[in-house]
């Protein structure tokens, strides 16, 4: 990947939450309201992920009449990016699967 | 130049027990894929289905803890014509009933990185990944 001197990319993927919501996005471009549906956050809460993920330049907002629709950044970057979110969201949900099964 | 995702979790329970579930394709199959075959030796075929997907794949390490009280499985993975990745599971004593697993999948993103992968077996003969996925 290329520089990141900010550091953004990398704090704004080290959140599981909006990891799992930058995997759907790049599945299919989304509007928060449609995203709160999907997942088990709150409206506002997703706003606040997705404005995180923004600012670190891995989704650009497009206007749609009262509603913003989000898209993967499209350009090179999106290619490491949408992989590191798709595996990484894989591994948390695998190990989360392991933990429960060494419990039972 | 590679992709690389490390996740680092502590499993409450001993190192043997979570080799167990790390090397164990019954046990695999509860959490890593939904069926699991691996043959255990370096250079092992493996194929791994998810889902209504299914990789393939192929063990570079199986080392069973050792004195040091750390045991690994590394392994690559690939779906169709994707390029494979390589997944190194590591697990260490900490305590009692405390083992840390560290989890690093990586992708190689180009060619040199590739062919610069040796992979033991397969006939004596070694082959970089880009080889075998062809």
């Amino acid at each position: 990947m290329p520089a990141d001197p900010s550091g953004a990319v990398f704090s704004a993927l080290a959140d599981p939450t909006r990891r799992r919501l930058l995997s759907a996005i790049s599945a299919h471009p989304a509007t928060a309201t449609e995203l709160a549906g999907e997942l088990p956050i709150s409206r506002q809460a997703v706003v606040k992920h997705l404005t995180t993920l923004a600012q670190a330049g891995l989704l650009v907002r497009e206007r749609e009449g009262r509603d913003v629709r989000y898209r993967v950044t499209p350009e090179p970057l999106s290619d490491a990016v949408t992989w590191l979110a798709e595996v990484g969201g894989e591994w948390d949900t695998r190990l989360t699967a392991l933990r429960s099964s060494l419990s039972e | 130049m590679r992709d690389r995702i490390e996740r680092r979790v502590e499993l409450p329970t001993t190192l043997e027990i979570a080799w167990q579930a790390l090397t164990d394709p019954d046990w695999l199959a509860l959490w890593l894929a939904d069926e699991i075959t691996l043959d255990p030796r370096p250079g092992g075929e493996a194929s791994f289905q998810i889902g209504d997907e299914t990789r393939s794949g192929w063990v570079e390490e199986m080392s069973p803890p050792d004195e040091q009280g750390t045991g690994r499985l590394a392994f690559w993975w690939t779906l169709d014509d994707e390029p494979a990745s390589r997944v190194e599971l590591t697990v260490t004593a900490v305590a009692d009933r405390c083992t840390l697993l560290r989890v690093v999948e990586t992708r190689p993103l180009d060619v040199l990185d590739l062919v610069g992968t040796p992979l033991p077996g397969h006939g004596g003969t070694t082959f970089g990944p880009a080889l075998i996925a062809a």
